[in-house]
């Protein structure tokens, strides 16, 4: 589907529009400021890219959109269809629908993919409410969404998403290899089925044939209500993904937007050009 | 309130201070035999003149005693009779029914307060009644096995001030071949303010299988110094599962060894949740060939309490099997100390033994000690240990709640996560959730 079909889609389906609006955001981590005044408009159905170099503060971005505490943000702000979200824990933004796959996801031993995944889906999906869950401080049980339910959906997403039954009784990412982590992050994705995903390098450390897996993952996640923040270094996965604009992050902002051509630009002329002909060109601080 | 539907035959006034004549009136009270009477003031002769652990002694170097006193407890408690079941407290009844079993026995003030028999387990001649009775009942036994073989009177201090004040316990007795098909269940609600000093006293002959489980709660302001005793003969099957779970005012000793003869089978589940303090002493005594044993702990200390184990694997004989894993949680000031060796006695080839400790702090004042050693006196063995400290990261957490997991889901989830590789293990399906029950009340406070 091209951009313009995309957005006449939304167009028809006014209800399931969100928008996600990023506003001078300036973030910093005790004295550095990382983010130095990000302005990005995401709307459902969109695909927005960001590229840019190591270093450059685009995971900084997904993780202050999706709440970690270890960054405070000093100026702007980040409103999920007109209500700001900087108040929110991290949980309370997944339950309004952000998420964020990681681009190192962490193992947890000893927690089930399946185990783990049930909780997630019921907070989300309001099989648990904030009372329940502080009535019984936290901990969550018969609130659950059923299990033989949950179970079935489970295994139609498995089986969608190519990732083997067997995951959902194996401890989350441990042992996995990074195609597996990268391909169990989109199936928990189909989960919790959010209204905005920014992806986190999904691609990096990928061969060929697991980045086909993942990218092809991404598409059938990528319906006219849901809008996605493809960061990314290269420009490999973007054959595979297309997306509606492309951004360039530089130093803690974004120096310039536009669509597919700007990845092809960048490939063609690397970063170097970025700072020599953007940095150099843009505002002066 | 309980009410007493049984006296014992004469009143004993509330005992004060600890000496020859509090043994002699603890005895007399039980209406005891001449020969338990002579046991417990030999013992009592031993904790007279065995020293109190210092600081110095290498068990104790960890684990002070600082504050500990015994003229400020009860020596023992009054025995105030036994109780129907419509009588019990709820939260006696909820222990239980907690826990699907074949019989049950409860203690409370020192004694016997409630019992639930099996007619089955009597047609299989298998005794599992208290201490108290089968001295009465089964005195060529008891003279046998108590603190006989397992564990002496003069193991350590505790141990001798326990043989020579014991009151509440349970004998189990499962004849050779006999089946024990649900557990057995013993729950002690210790008093307040006193001294306690349960004992369990376990054996199963050739080619037996049991389960048991011990629970144990209760003792505000009082300390508890116990024994257990599992005698697991040729061929036979013991799953052991001892849960304490304390007031968190409360001292507690506890010396426990299993004795392993041929191609035995054992798991010990250790799980340690309640008490200011304690120390514990655990065993495996590997006696027989093709012997297997597994000695699995579980702690969880909050709130400044201090937990201390200490292990022995001892392989006497070849071609044994021992597997020991401690997991712990902690936080909030509290500490853990695991110390553990693995023996090989020469002779003893093929042995195959493991031991590993592994501790997860949740936050920085809580701190763990892991010292875990081997003595190896024989060539063709396969002996390792590991002891492992982690903080809860900052990373899982967040990972779990961009998930939508509230915080106190993801710490449970990974504190749970980490105490898996036990709760696994853990044989009856009703204990586990009462564990992971426990595990959720102790992270969220």
């Amino acid at each position: 589907m091209n951009a313009a079909a995309r957005s006449r889609n939304c167009e028809e389906q006014k209800t399931h529009m969100s928008t996600l609006e990023i506003q001078n955001l300036h973030v910093a981590i005790g004295d550095t400021e990382i983010l130095k005044g990000v302005d990005l408009t995401l709307h459902s159905g969109e695909i927005h890219a960001m590229m840019g170099p190591n270093g450059s503060g685009k995971s900084t971005l997904s993780y202050v959109i999706a709440g970690h505490p270890h960054y405070e943000v000093t100026q702007g702000d980040i409103l999920l269809d007109g209500e700001s979200i900087l108040d929110m824990e991290a949980d309370e933004r997944a339950r309004t629908g952000i998420f964020l796959a990681f681009q190192y996801p962490v193992s947890i031993p000893g927690v089930s993919v399946a185990n783990f995944l049930r909780t997630a889906v019921s907070n989300v999906r309001g099989f648990t409410n904030k009372e329940s869950a502080a009535a019984d401080n936290g901990v969550i049980g018969s609130n659950l969404m059923p299990m033989r339910e949950f179970r079935r959906e489970l295994n139609t997403k498995m089986k969608e998403f190519n990732v083997d039954s067997s995951f959902a009784r194996r401890y989350l990412n441990e042992g996995f290899s990074g195609g597996e982590k990268k391909r169990t992050e989109v199936l928990q994705m189909a989960m919790l089925e959010p209204k905005f995903a920014i992806l986190d390098e999904s691609d990096s450390g990928l061969d060929i044939d697991a980045l086909k897996v993942v990218a092809d993952g991404i598409n059938k996640l990528a319906t006219q209500d849901r809008g996605f923040l493809l960061i990314t270094h290269y420009q490999r996965i973007l054959n595979f993904v297309k997306p509606d604009y492309v951004s360039i992050f530089f130093g803690g902002r974004i120096v310039k937007t536009g669509g597919p051509e700007v990845a092809l630009m960048l490939e063609e002329r690397g970063y170097k050009w970025v700072e020599d002909e953007l940095v150099a060109g843009a505002v002066p601080v | 309130m309980t009410l007493l539907i049984e006296r014992p035959s004469e009143f004993v006034e509330a005992p004060t201070g600890f000496s020859q004549e509090t043994v002699r009136l603890a005895s007399e009270a039980k209406n005891e035999p001449d020969w338990m009477l002579d046991f417990r003031l030999r013992a009592w002769q031993r904790f007279e003149s065995m020293p109190w652990p210092k600081p110095t002694d290498e068990a104790w170097r960890r684990t002070r005693l600082t504050g500990f006193n015994l003229d400020n407890y009860a020596p023992f408690a009054t025995h105030k009779g036994t109780a129907e079941r419509q009588d019990l407290d709820p939260e006696l009844l909820e222990a239980l029914d907690e826990v699907d079993s074949a019989a049950s026995l409860i203690y409370q003030d020192g004694g016997l307060l409630y019992r639930q028999e099996s007619d089955n387990l009597a047609r299989q001649s298998v005794i599992f009644t208290d201490l108290q009775t089968a001295v009465q009942q089964h005195p060529e036994l008891v003279q046998r096995y108590f603190m006989t073989e397992a564990v002496s009177p003069d193991a350590n201090k505790f141990t001798a001030l326990h043989a020579a004040l014991w009151d509440t316990g349970s004998f189990i007795f499962v004849p050779r071949n006999t089946t024990v098909t649900l557990p057995l269940q013993a729950i002690l609600n210790q008093g307040d303010g006193v001294g306690g000093y349960h004992h369990t006293l376990l054996v199963a002959e050739e080619g037996a299988e049991v389960t048991v489980v011990d629970d144990l709660f209760g003792a505000q302001d009082a300390f508890q110094t116990s024994v257990v005793e599992l005698i697991v003969r040729d061929n036979a099957q013991v799953r052991y599962i001892n849960l304490q779970d304390f007031q968190h005012t409360a001292w507690n000793f506890l010396t426990g060894r299993a004795v392993l003869g041929k191609d035995t089978d054992l798991r010990w589940i250790q799980v340690s949740w309640g008490s200011r303090l304690t120390k514990a002493f655990l065993d495996l005594d590997l006696q027989g060939q093709g012997g297997h044993g597994e000695l699995l702990g579980l702690y969880f200390p909050t709130r400044r309490q201090h937990i201390d184990h200490q292990t022995l694997q001892l392989h006497r004989v070849p071609n044994c099997f021992s597997d020991l894993l401690f997991n712990g949680a902690l936080k909030h000031r509290a500490r853990s100390v695991y110390m553990g060796i693995i023996k090989v006695l020469p002779g003893a080839q093929k042995t195959d033994a493991f031991q590993r400790n592994g501790n997860l702090i949740l936050d920085r004042s809580a701190r763990s000690d892991s010292i875990p050693g081997l003595e190896i006196e024989a060539d063709d063995v396969r002996c390792t240990h590991a002891a492992t400290a982690a903080q809860v990261e900052d990373e899982y957490v967040f990972y779990l709640m961009a998930r939508g997991l509230t915080r106190p889901q993801a710490e449970r989830m990974i504190v749970q996560g980490f105490l898996q590789g036990v709760l696994d293990r853990v044989p009856v399906e009703s204990v586990m959730h009462k564990l992971e029950k426990v595990i959720s009340r102790k992270i969220s406070r």
